[in-house]
């Protein structure tokens, strides 16, 4: 279709605008926008592929394909066992679809800190808190490391934002 | 010697820098030849004139930071001392002495008194670090073996801590954490603050990401704000996700047939029933499959990661 044209037309003009990497020492770099267009293209045509579009008629229950397979698509775009939240949200969308999802692990190290940290936890929900239920993957993560992940969920999803508003202005019948 | 020996006696007595028990090296070694070893308690103070009024500049120097290129010079010393590591604990009673004493002191010198104020400062800030003394006896002790140890600093010796820590910098795995003035030093608060200021650097960095954060001062409004941001963007997600479901009622990806020919004939707005050319095969190598399963079929498509080139003329999609 043509719409897959003027789309590729137009991420090869956005190719340009990519996001600068923030700090030197904290590495929150995200992969260009084509990277999650493709992703997410492939995604979608996965999901076409997948249903023949008779059956699921109602657009809530498109929609609702589309919303995860756009988040997968970004944890896999987005460097896909290299983040925190991007291996929980692929092992939340695996665990939907009763897949068992494998990632090899890294070696964590245990600090004292942690145990400190539970100490003071209970407490009213505060902001911290909050951001651990947005962020996936957030319960059990240090505050510093909560901020890192924070950071490049923010720079993927605004990512992920642009590629779906260039999908959707292309496919919008003029 | 006795005069050591009678300063080893005293016990229980606090902190001293690294400095200043260093310094007091080169002080213990004129004392000793120049002054006769006195060793009872009631002219305690008077054999800790010279080195009391020493202590007193010396304590006076740190503050200053002209006086910092004496303070190395006279950390340069360090290395010939012909003491053993009995001077050094004594070193730090001494300079405790000296410093709580120098009050007591001013009956016997006159111009210790005006420096009272300074040394009751100098008090606080030699209290402020207490287990510096164990790590620079331990650095006397044995410079062959340097244990592991948390450096601290006061902000105004940036000199002194190249030669301190030259001695035991290159196995510290530990992070170098700055203590200021008036600031607990033990162990958990000083990993607490060092957790602190990791937290303020994030924080700092996602400030600057999401916009009009910068403006806003206070952390617990930054982070409100961050949650919003967030928010707003899952939202986004939604809201676009509901459009494409509604716009598209029959997505057809079948991106076999694609091909981007030139400019002219890509935005004439036909979705529709366009006869297209074949497409050659993008390059699909560098890229790392996905190792996890999906429900649908798996396409083990590999795209250049950092090499992408969509032109428009030869887009080329294999899916």
């Amino acid at each position: 279709m043509s719409f897959i044209k003027v789309l590729i037309l137009k991420f090869s003009s956005l190719r340009t605008q990519t996001m600068a990497s923030s700090d030197k020492t904290i590495n929150t770099d995200v992969p260009e926008k084509d990277v999650f267009a493709i992703h997410f293209l492939q995604s979608l045509s996965n999901l076409t592929t997948q249903n023949p579009f008779n059956s699921p008629d109602t657009t809530n229950y498109r929609a609702r394909k589309i919303k995860k397979a756009a988040y997968v698509s970004m944890a896999k775009a987005a460097g896909g066992s290299s983040r925190l939240w991007s291996r929980a949200l692929l092992g939340r969308a695996a665990k939907e679809n009763n897949k068992i999802v494998r990632f090899a692990r890294r070696k964590r190290k245990v600090t004292w800190k942690i145990s400190s940290k539970r100490r003071s936890d209970q407490r009213a929900p505060e902001a911290t808190d909050r951001l651990r239920n947005l962020v996936p993957g957030g319960g059990t993560m240090e505050t510093s490391k909560l901020m890192e992940e924070t950071a490049h969920y923010i720079k993927c999803l605004s990512m992920q934002v642009k590629v779906m508003q260039c999908l959707v202005d292309g496919l919008s019948p003029k | 010697m006795d005069l050591t020996h009678g300063f080893g006696a005293r016990s229980g007595i606090g902190p001293v820098t690294g400095l200043e028990s260093l310094n007091f090296s080169d002080e213990f070694r004129q004392l000793v030849t120049t002054t006769p070893p006195e060793n009872s308690g009631g002219s305690f103070t008077a054999l800790l004139e010279m080195p009391v009024t020493q202590a007193m500049e010396l304590l006076h120097f740190t503050d200053s930071s002209s006086s910092q290129t004496n303070i190395t010079k006279l950390a340069g010393d360090i290395s010939p001392h012909p003491f053993g590591t009995l001077t050094f604990p004594s070193n730090s009673l001494l300079l405790d002495r000296a410093a709580r004493f120098s009050v007591i002191a001013t009956e016997q010198n006159g111009y210790i008194s005006g420096e009272t104020p300074s040394s009751s400062a100098n008090l606080d800030r030699v209290k402020a670090e207490p287990a510096e003394t164990d790590s620079v006896s331990e650095n006397q002790n044995s410079k062959q073996n340097q244990n592991k140890r948390k450096e601290r600093e006061k902000k105004a010796k940036s000199s002194m801590k190249k030669t301190k820590s030259s001695v035991e910098e290159d196995k510290l795995p530990y992070v170098h954490v700055r203590a200021r003035r008036g600031q607990a030093t033990d162990n958990h608060s000083l990993a607490e603050r060092a957790r602190r200021e990791k937290i303020n650097a994030r924080m700092k960095l996602l400030q600057e990401l999401v916009p009009g954060c910068d403006k806003i001062q206070g952390t617990a409004l930054v982070l409100d704000e961050i949650i919003n941001h967030v928010q707003s963007l899952q939202r986004q997600v939604e809201m676009l996700s509901m459009r494409l479901a509604a716009v598209n009622p029959r997505i057809d990806f079948n991106l076999d047939t694609i091909l981007a020919s030139e400019n002219g004939s890509l935005m004439d707005g036909s979705f529709n029933g366009e006869s297209y050319h074949q497409l050659q095969q993008w390059p699909f190598d560098g890229y790392h499959q996905p190792e996890w399963g999906r429900e649908e079929d798996q396409h083990q498509a590999d795209f250049p990661m950092g090499s992408t080139t969509l032109q428009p003329n030869q887009v080329k999609v294999e899916l």
